[in-house]
């Protein structure tokens, strides 16, 4: 710019009518202003420039800490002194005082270095002191920063527009395929993952990112994202071109949970350079911390539940359930739950309710509670009496739980010592709490036989259990729960191999698998019949498709050295597609979120079912002669350029007849029946059965 | 159809081969007797007993004459196939690993392996004369591989013979000049096993890479290739359709460890031109060894690391399949 303007000024003086010797001239000509600040031009260099520390930036100011008279403000120095230290040599404190001498809730303390200031403030503010006071801690010099703050309110300039990308596209397929998407260990680190859409005849491949992700993958409960996990944190991503729409940074994170709603995504990895681990929650939308926790390095961390509708996130300490408020993170109604015993707990998936047990003590019974939330009351309680342990399962649609109570029969107490308590073998019992009934009334079916999986139907009364066990295989029951009734037996399966069951997410149908040499049984719980059994060998991973039309199975990496591959079979168990696929590793489908149709819109529709199938069966029928026609047009080509080859070989081949009758004394050999002189026919009896008759 | 059992080896088969009109099958096992059945009702005719180990390979000439095998006994044998008396015996110094006769059945081919401080070396002697005369005279042509030994061979006629290598390459040698004429490396491993088409214009190699490849006789081009998840043994031409069987399976030192599903021990039908499997035959209980279409195309046979030969005689629906 300032050449120019120099250039300029010399291009008019030409024009004058002195002749003058024209002089390169370095001076600014008059009236010139200097536009350009040295800021712009060395701003690198001003940056260097020594200056002055006031030793402002190593004072912080700590506010809402408590007031409190002379008395006690030693006390108080003690506390904060112990917090403030772990950031850095205090090299002073000042607590400013009233008239009276109480404390005026706040103080300044000043560090060594900037750096340890900013550690403080990044530490401890939002910090809870006590339930009524949460630090705010501030960098002195910001206080200089917002007072320079004009006035007079601008309103900022509005941003351009910038197009977000549209998360909800796979929703839009015309034809309602499914997505799903595979993990693939190609020797490289990290893993490839491919993206598939289960289209008609043939699935076809949308995307595919190599070195995608450390470990695995995960959808979000509604399909929207799919997060990857990296060194230095989680990632995830989405839209039509599967592009990252956030980061989460949290080194060493081997497990993310979502909200139901996904509002919120959980990560839990390590916590830093001292080891442990941590716990963080952020907002999905702005990638911002919400609140983290640091777990105990030798306990296990705690998984955080969450409510159905995103409001509460819990999690379970000793002896208490700690609830989150999910608009503030605060403990609902700051505190927490107290449950002396509580040995486990999970939230109904449709009402914040939450179950949860308690374990047996002296002279009190276990006992299993369900607890209203936010009111905290509990609405139902079971006490049970030998109690081992218990597992708490909700049925999709929440209109049940079931409570499966390992029991030990008849401890009898040998000998005068409590501790001489003789066990006589275990069974079982499951407790079913009908949720949707008056006063939640509450069933039990008792079992003797082992238990090897437990099951409810998503949606439907219905409940399987793979129980027994022995060289006959297994058995497996299906029970009802009916309203108004007790739970019932429906059907008893005898002689299973089974070890997993997968009911598909429409309920109605399920799957019996043996997850150890991957037989899978297709079981209609209509009327009980075996569709099908399919084979798909050493198999041991079980996805049905979130519309519960398709099963996929899975043989990978984890388990077998070789033979990785992955089949898709139709709900009634006919094999669609085998795929071969070196050193796979998983397949997920992508979850589709709930239908937004009323019951009554689902209902016509179920009416109307006859009008809709012609319509689908011939787009389906074209689909598949367009793609039989495809393969015939690639045989025909494939068979065209065989052929020509063909033609000019057996050519060759002709004209070596008479070498080929040369070489065997002229006798034709070229057919079975061309040498009609050196054929002779033999009639040959079979001896098919021998039979001695004795006379 | 129920298929036909033939029970008679000890130890696992080595090779089978039908005769020219198929009437006769004849088996070699690692239990060193070589035997021959009929194919119509799967009766044993005989066997040649003499050798001292394990035998390799077989071959019968278009007369149904002469029959050679070669063993683990360093020796070629040469027999009378229809009274099972052996009539020469030649030493060799290491196991005879391939043995062919040329079209008309006048020469011989063999290989043997590089074993004990010998390289492979490949023999054509001359088998006209039927005595044990054989047993001193000096072959024809003596050809020392020095690359990689070889694991199969064919003869094209009685001028060239194609060889397979254990390092998946496949030659061609002319007889007459003794030496390589063209050579290509389509196969990743070991090539099991080679057999040609009726016509001899193509051949089909087996490999332990997983794949079957169909190679044109002459130039050595690659026309297809014929995909599996595990070893392939042998390899086939139907003599009457487009069609290619293969068999194969788990490696035999991994099968005590698997069971039958997961060793894969099929044979495979894969259409010869479009590459694409149709069907599947269950039956061995062990990686199959050694595979033949009978030259009626109507029925085939296999040799299984089991011990067992099974004929099996094509149903109707076989015969009826098409495809567009």
């Amino acid at each position: 710019m300032a050449r120019k303007r120099n250039e300029e000024y010399i291009g008019e003086s030409d024009d004058g009518e002195f002749e003058e010797e024209p002089v390169e001239s370095f001076e600014d000509p008059e009236g010139f202003v200097d536009t350009i600040s040295d800021e712009d031009l060395l701003s690198d260099l001003l940056k260097k420039k020594p200056c002055e520390t006031d030793g402002m930036e190593n004072v912080i100011v700590v506010d809402e800490i408590p007031k409190v008279e002379p008395a006690r403000q030693e006390k108080l120095e003690n506390v904060i002194k112990k917090l403030f230290s772990t950031c850095g040599e205090i090299a002073n404190v000042f607590y400013p005082k009233d008239e009276n001498g109480y404390t005026k809730g706040y103080c300044f303390i000043e560090y060594k270095s900037p750096s340890q200031a900013e550690e403080a403030v990044k530490v401890y503010s939002n910090y809870r002191l006590d339930k009524t006071h949460t630090l705010l801690v501030n960098v002195f010099t910001d206080f200089q920063k917002y007072e320079n703050i004009p006035v007079e309110w601008t309103p900022p300039t509005p941003q351009p527009y910038k197009p977000t990308v549209d998360l909800y596209s796979f929703l839009t397929e015309p034809d309602a395929y499914d997505q799903y998407c595979v993990v693939v260990d190609n020797g490289t680190s990290p893993s490839q993952v491919q993206f598939w859409e289960n289209s008609l005849p043939d699935p076809t491949e949308l995307h595919r990112k190599d070195k995608f992700t450390e470990q695995t993958v995960k959808w979000s409960p509604l399909g929207t994202y799919i997060v990857a996990y990296h060194k230095q944190g989680v990632a995830i991503w989405g839209g039509p071109q599967f592009q990252r729409i956030n980061k989460f940074p949290h080194p060493g994170t081997t497990h993310v949970d979502f909200s139901p709603k996904e509002n919120f995504i959980v990560t839990y990895g390590s916590a830093g350079a001292g080891g442990g681990s941590k716990v963080i929650i952020w907002d999905i939308r702005t990638g911002l911390e919400k609140r983290s926790f640091v777990a105990d390095p030798h306990a296990p961390t705690s998984l955080f539940r969450w409510s159905h509708d995103d409001k509460y996130v819990a999690s379970m300490g000793d002896g208490a359930i700690h609830i989150y408020e999910t608009e503030t993170f605060y403990l609902l109604e700051k505190k927490s739950v107290k449950i002396p015993g509580i040995r486990g707990f999970a939230w109904s998936p449709t009402d914040n309710i939450i179950a949860y047990w308690v374990a047996e003590q002296t002279d009190v019974p276990a006992k299993v509670t369900l607890m209203e939330i936010p009111k905290k009351r509990e609405i139902r309680t079971k006490n049970l009496f030998n109690v081992a342990d218990c597992k708490l399962h909700w049925q999709k649609s929440g209109d049940y739980l079931g409570v499966k109570v390992d029991r030990f029969s008849k401890s009898k107490k040998g000998g005068q010592k409590d501790q001489d308590v003789k066990f006589l073998g275990m069974f079982y019992n499951f407790e079913i709490f009908h949720m949707r009934e008056k006063d939640i009334p509450v069933d039990s079916v008792e079992i003797k036989e082992p238990i090897g999986a437990f099951s409810w139907e998503p949606v439907g009364d219905k409940f399987a259990i793979i129980h027994g066990e022995g060289a006959g295989g297994c058995n497996v029951s299906f029970y009802e729960a009916k309203k108004g009734q007790k739970v019932s037996l429906v059907k008893k399966m005898e002689r299973k191999s089974a070890t997993h069951l997968f009911w598909s997410p429409r309920g109605g149908f399920i799957v019996l698998a043996n997850c150890t040499q991957g037989v899978f049984e297709f079981v209609d719980t209509q009327d009980f019949t075996i569709m099908n059994t399919g084979d798909h060998h050493g198999a041991f991973q079980c996805e049905w498709d979130p519309t519960g039309r398709y099963v996929a199975t899975g043989l990978s990496l984890y388990k077998a050295k070789d033979d990785h591959s992955y089949y898709i079979w139709s709900f009634q168990g006919r094999l669609l597609r085998r795929v071969n696929l070196k050193n796979f590793l998983q397949l997920f489908w992508r979850p589709r979120p709930p239908t937004l149709l009323s019951e009554a819109q689902q209902k016509e529709i179920k009416k109307n079912l006859k009008k809709y199938y012609p319509q689908f069966e011939a787009k389906d029928r074209l689909r598949q002669t367009r793609a039989s026609k495809e393969l015939l047009e690639k045989r025909a080509k494939l068979r065209e350029e065989f052929m020509e080859w063909r033609q000019k070989r057996v050519q060759d081949y002709e004209n070596l007849r008479l070498k080929r009758l040369e070489l065997r004394n002229r006798i034709d050999t070229d057919t079975l029946e061309a040498d009609k002189d050196n054929l002779e026919e033999e009639i040959v009896e079979c001896l098919v059965k021998e039979e001695t008759t004795l006379i | 159809m129920r298929p036909l059992m033939l029970q008679g080896h000890e130890r696992s088969i080595t090779q089978i081969r039908y005769n020219r009109e198929g009437d006769l099958l004849f088996s070699s096992s690692k239990d060193s007797k070589p035997n021959v059945w009929f194919t119509i009702n799967g009766e044993r005719l005989g066997t040649y007993n003499g050798h001292q180990g394990a035998v390799w390979c077989i071959d019968v000439d278009w007369t149904s004459t002469k029959f050679i095998s070669g063993s683990g006994d360093m020796s070629l044998k040469l027999w009378s196939v229809e009274t099972g008396k052996n009539i020469a015996s030649i030493e060799s110094k290491s196991s005879v690993r391939c043995c062919n006769f040329s079209y008309s059945g006048n020469q011989a081919a063999y290989s043997t392996d590089r074993a004990m401080g010998q390289d492979c070396e490949l023999f054509i002697i001359d088998v006209r004369t039927m005595d044990s005369s054989l047993n001193d005279a000096q072959p024809i042509l003596r050809l020392p591989m020095k690359n990689s030994k070889i694991t199969s061979m064919l003869w094209f006629l009685d001028e060239t013979i194609i060889t397979g290598h254990e390092n998946g390459l496949v030659s061609i040698y002319d007889t007459r000049m003794g030496r390589e004429v063209n050579s290509v490396k389509e196969h990743t491993s070991v090539i099991q096993d080679m057999q040609l088409s009726r016509d001899m214009t193509m051949f089909v190699t087996a490999s332990k890479d997983c794949t079957a490849k169909l190679f044109d006789a002459d130039s050595l081009v690659c026309l297809k290739q014929y995909k599996t998840e595990r070893p392939v043994n042998s390899a086939a031409i139907s003599p009457i359709y487009d069609h290619v069987v293969l068999g194969g399976g788990q490696e035999a030192m991994d099968v005590t460890t698997t069971s039958t599903k997961a060793g894969k021990f099929d044979s495979r039908f894969f259409h010869l031109i479009y590459e694409e499997e149709f069907a599947r035959l269950k039956g061995h209980f062990g990686p199959i060894n050694s595979l033949a279409f009978h030259p009626d195309g109507k029925s085939y046979a296999s040799g299984g690391e089991d011990g067992f030969v099974r004929i099996q005689v094509f149903d109707q629906s076989y015969h009826e399949l098409v495809f567009e």
